[in-house]
């Protein structure tokens, strides 16, 4: 048993035959930003699809706040707080900015509160209140990637999962998605964040584990990543 | 003139039904990708049901047409559980709920001949909701009130539809798992609820679009099929899961057909139809207003 919010013990996972994931396990603790950094298709992804419940684990136990969620629906494990942004957004494209943030507040607890919970994201998040009635297939790469977080802020869960927030971003755009990451953790968030590129995270995950097919090779902290170069050319490619 | 006049008024009437037969099979398809093969069947149970709470019941007419849409409603959410429930998780869904449901759809008709020979001895039967022929004059056309019914009850079930897709929080998950049915299980949307719910809306669609072709004819066992054979020649010229799409596409559909019956003849409506939709695909494979490319995940 850990204590921590999140906890993944010995996941196995695969999609039809081919093993994605062999065994992985780690913690993310209350109010700290926690990295799964490699390069592309190691099984990030599936990591956090897996946790979400999109994909069913074939072996191992996912943890949340001390019960089983591995095996739940993916809308069940949204509901007991756990919230993820995914790849390329997934957004609603034939619904306005503001209907893409009304279905973030689904759920019954986030719903009660969405009036005032969507000025809050307007004020962090400006664009999208100039878009608001724009349908979201109409906004650009980084407005879409803000809507994404956006729309999963409004979930209210207490752990948020991000996957590979800066990716097919412009340099600029990335230091805009990334000052709002920064923002979220200052506000004491528990974050679980996914990134192929080590520089932008490297002063500020408190852990850092290096996914390499399908499992855990290296983990640690920032420093100790950037005063391993054998570590960082191995499986970042320098 | 007359012509003119004449294809407007049987033109709209069959928009209005394959509107309706469409705009189900469009939902429950946007939704999980099930073509419902026993769409059919359902409409004519939607003519039975009417026929049952006037002729057996002897229950006020009125309320006819809501009961066969409670009980459409009902027939769908079984659908569901008797079909999808147990396949949408498996590889090939889109085939093999074509083919269950096909099954089913032959089931509940065989089942409805042998109640109905139980129920009513005799076969076909007079749709107590219809008004007969009752009728005013445009120009020289009469114009019968069963068909202003008919346009008035589509154009109040279809912007009802439309009302609840788009201003309540259910309409609006709905639709959010037509566009991306991940998304909207990674908001908390109960997919499954949303299912049984668009399968329950069809099949109510469809059985007062059976009540309205039966009121026309009789109602007869066998009728639905046709109707469904049209509703889905609708919803693929329109590009399947286009909600807004199919509604044009039947308006359509429904002018080429009384265009063609009555200024051509009857018999040639459908083939009329039929190469409408070849020609619409040569042209757009995807449909009128589908997407330019056919995805599948």
């Amino acid at each position: 048993m850990s204590d921590a919010l999140l906890s993944i013990q010995g996941v196995f996972a695969g999609y039809e035959g081919q093993s994605v994931l062999n065994d992985i396990s780690f913690d993310v603790p209350e109010g700290s930003l926690i990295t799964l950094l490699g390069p592309n298709g190691h099984g990030k992804t599936t990591v956090l699809r897996c946790i979400s419940g999109l994909v069913k684990p074939t072996k191992g136990l996912i943890q949340f706040d001390g019960k089983r969620i591995d095996g739940l629906d993916a809308e069940r494990i949204v509901a007991r707080g756990v919230v993820m942004i995914p790849q390329g957004d997934m957004l609603f494209p034939e619904m306005s900015v503001y209907d893409n943030l009304r279905m973030g507040a689904y759920l019954k607890h986030a719903n009660a509160a969405f009036e005032q919970k969507v000025e809050e994201i307007y004020t962090l998040l400006p664009r999208l209140k100039e878009r608001t009635s724009q349908m979201a297939r109409t906004l650009s790469g980084g407005e879409r990637r803000m809507l994404a977080i956006g729309r999963g802020l409004l979930s209210g869960g207490r752990i948020l999962m991000l996957d590979e927030p800066s990716l097919g971003l412009a340099p600029i755009v990335i230091d805009q998605i990334y000052e709002i990451i920064i923002d979220l953790k200052a506000q004491g968030r528990t974050i679980l964040l996914v990134e192929e590129n080590a520089s932008r995270i490297i002063d500020l995950a408190e852990r850092i584990h290096l996914v390499d097919t399908g499992t855990i090779v290296w983990d640690g902290g920032g420093k100790e990543l950037q005063s391993n170069p054998q570590v960082l050319e191995t499986y970042l490619g320098g | 003139m007359d012509y003119f006049v004449q294809i407007l008024v049987s033109g709209f009437t069959f928009s209005a039904m394959y509107a309706l037969a469409a705009v189900g099979l469009v939902l429950v398809w946007g939704a999980f990708n099930m073509l419902n093969m026993g769409h059919g069947i359902i409409m004519t149970l939607g003519a039975y049901f009417a026929l049952m709470w006037a002729e057996l019941f002897g229950f006020p007419l009125v309320l006819a047409a809501p009961f066969a849409m409670l009980c459409g409603g009902i027939i769908g959410a079984i659908v569901y559980f008797i079909s999808a429930h147990w396949m949408i998780k498996q590889r090939d869904f889109e085939t093999t709920i074509i083919i269950a449901t096909f099954g089913l759809g032959m089931a509940m008709e065989a089942g409805l001949l042998k109640l109905l020979r139980e129920l009513f001895h005799t076969s076909p039967y007079a749709q107590p909701l219809s008004m007969g022929a009752d009728s005013f004059l445009v120009a020289t056309v009469p114009v019968s009130y069963q068909r202003i019914i008919i346009w008035g009850s589509a154009l109040f079930l279809i912007l009802l539809l439309g009302l609840f897709l788009r201003g309540t929080k259910f309409g609006r998950a709905i639709r959010a798992v037509a566009q991306d049915r991940d998304a909207a299980r990674l908001m908390g949307v109960q997919v499954r609820n949303v299912y049984i719910t668009v399968l329950a809306l069809a099949s109510a669609l469809a059985g007062v679009s059976g009540i309205m072709l039966s009121s026309f004819k009789e109602i007869h066992p066998l009728m639905g099929g046709a109707l469904m054979l049209k509703a889905f020649i609708v919803i693929v010229l329109a590009g399947l899961g286009n909600l807004t799409g199919s509604l044009y596409a039947a308006l359509l559909i429904g002018m080429v057909e009384a265009t063609v019956k009555v200024l051509i003849a009857d018999k040639y409506g459908f083939t009329a139809i039929l190469i409408l939709v070849i020609l619409a695909l040569i042209w757009k494979p995807a449909g009128i207003f589908g997407r330019s490319t056919v995805a599948r995940q």
